[in-house]
């Protein structure tokens, strides 16, 4: 339960570039100003995370759980 | 397999050349006798309504996969349906121009994918349908209304509703058909949960493909003995298959799973690359045709994928290079333009494959823009247009140092004496 993922929901995403700003050890930007998600986020940034979810211009952000594997 | 007989389904390439259909063993079989109700049911007697667990567990017996291109295993999915009492969803809108089974399918035999939505619809316990159909091919929107009155008057019992969706690529993926049902613009949206969980207006949806359904039909009817008359002991059941469908001599044939390539392909054709999987499929060179077989493992175990069962040789004269790379220039265009990565990848992907034609490189900004665009859209447009891509790097690298050297022969200008 300690990891978190970060979902961006891309038609929603206007490259704001803010969740780079505020979590630049997860997401870093491509040339066109969009999110890299590059690992999932641990318990030492959730915080900074969380933040960055509520910080996005177009809600475009969310943190989730991994889903179950299937049986 | 191959009787060549007068059907003529409703589908047709976008310069509206009508595939060639050859009878099949299983889903194809009662073709010749026309689409009506009547001579089906004359042929087949009444349609079975196995219980939920039932169909789940004959699903499960014969590993169906849904026929929409990813294929899933359907039993997980009916399962997960069965768990919510979900409505039904059969897509017959083929976005792909080189894709014609479903349309063949649907004009040739609507009551082999009703009946199968009629068996899902009645394990469920529910008797809301809709069925997608393609705008581009108004025929056969009358070809499954006037099946739907046959039924109807039959005493069949469903509220199906027809929705016609757009003619474009992504028009097909599964969160953009649940967007036309819901009335919004039919382009894909991100998904959140399976449509199993949260679908149509967020309630429990199963959405497959129609050839999907017409399998279940037929497993609901035969079982999973008589399922397995046809194919591998591995791979029970048939698969449609769409030949050169955006050439101009399409064809549409149903096939056994373990049928050898070559039973499909004409001689010449084996000794062509050949692009397996559609637009968004995957190149294999001449050399891995031989002793491939049409089924799921053999083709994975040669680092492709079936598909929707699009198979396109290259034609002769032609090189793999120029023709992925007009792929990609419409595929680029395709691109519903919601998601940054794929509106802005996806077109400066086309611009770098024009450079890998014209001087042969840099062949490392081409992998750099597929890895930028996988795995980064609400559907799999972009994922798709890499792996089409990238597998053609992968195949003929000596192809692309042809371009670089200028010695490339293919898809020279022709002089016709």
């Amino acid at each position: 339960m300690s990891e978190h993922l970060l979902r961006v929901d891309w038609p929603a995403c206007k490259a704001h570039g803010v969740c780079a700003e505020l979590l630049p050890e997860v997401i870093s930007l491509d040339e066109w100003g969009y999110p890299i998600v590059h690992e999932p986020v641990n318990s030492d940034v959730l915080a900074l995370a969380k933040t960055a979810v509520k910080a996005c211009p177009t809600l475009a952000l969310r943190l989730t759980q991994p889903p179950p594997r299937p049986a | 397999m191959t009787a060549t007989i007068a059907v003529q389904s409703a589908a047709r390439n976008d310069v509206g050349l009508i595939p060639k259909v050859s009878e099949g063993p299983a889903l194809l079989a009662g073709i010749t006798q026309g689409p009506g109700l009547a001579s089906h049911r004359d042929r087949l007697g009444p349609a079975p309504r196995p219980r939920a667990e039932a169909l789940v567990e004959m699903a499960r017996d014969v590993d169906l996969r849904g026929r929409g291109g990813a294929g899933f295993p359907f039993a997980i999915k009916l399962a997960a349906a069965a768990r919510r009492r979900a409505l039904v969803v059969v897509n017959a809108s083929e976005g792909e121009p080189a894709s014609h089974k479903d349309a063949t399918l649907m004009t040739c035999a609507p009551h082999v994918v009703l009946d199968g939505a009629a068996a899902v619809a009645h394990a469920l316990g529910t008797r809301e349908v809709h069925i997608v159909v393609p705008s581009e091919l108004p025929s056969l929107r009358l070809i499954v209304e006037k099946a739907l009155r046959e039924r109807a008057k039959a005493g069949e019992r469903l509220k199906v509703e027809l929705h016609d969706a757009q003619p474009w690529f992504v028009a097909g993926q599964a969160q953009a058909v649940l967007q036309l049902l819901a009335g919004r613009e039919n382009l894909p949206v991100t998904a959140w949960k399976p449509e199993a969980v949260s679908g149509h207006r967020g309630r429990p949806t199963l959405l497959s493909n129609a050839e999907t359904f017409a399998h279940l039909g037929h497993l609901a009817r035969v079982g999973s003995a008589g399922y397995a008359a046809h194919g591998t002991a591995d791979e029970p059941g048939t698969t449609l298959l769409t030949l050169r469908g955006d050439g101009w001599d399409p064809e549409v044939c149903e096939v056994a799973f373990g049928t050898p390539l070559a039973d499909v392909l004409s001689e010449a054709e084996m000794t062509q690359p050949l692009l397996l999987g559609g637009y968004h499929g995957t190149w294999l060179r001449p050399s891995q045709l031989s002793g491939l077989a049409v089924s799921r493992k053999d083709i994975a175990a040669a680092g492709a994928s079936i598909g929707a069962g699009v198979l396109l040789p290259l034609a002769e004269g032609w090189c793999p290079l120029v023709r992925t790379a007009a792929l990609v220039d419409y595929l680029a265009g395709q691109s519903a333009g919601r998601c940054g990565p794929c509106r802005n990848g996806l077109p400066a992907m086309a611009e770098a494959l024009r450079g890998l034609v014209h001087r042969g490189g840099p062949a490392g900004r081409v992998e750099e823009l597929c890895g930028l665009v996988t795995r980064r859209g609400a559907c799999a447009h972009p994922d798709g247009t890499a792996r089409l891509v990238a597998s053609m790097l992968a195949r003929f690298p000596d192809e692309v140092d042809s371009h670089a050297l200028g010695t490339c022969r293919g898809n020279r200008r022709e002089v016709f004496a």
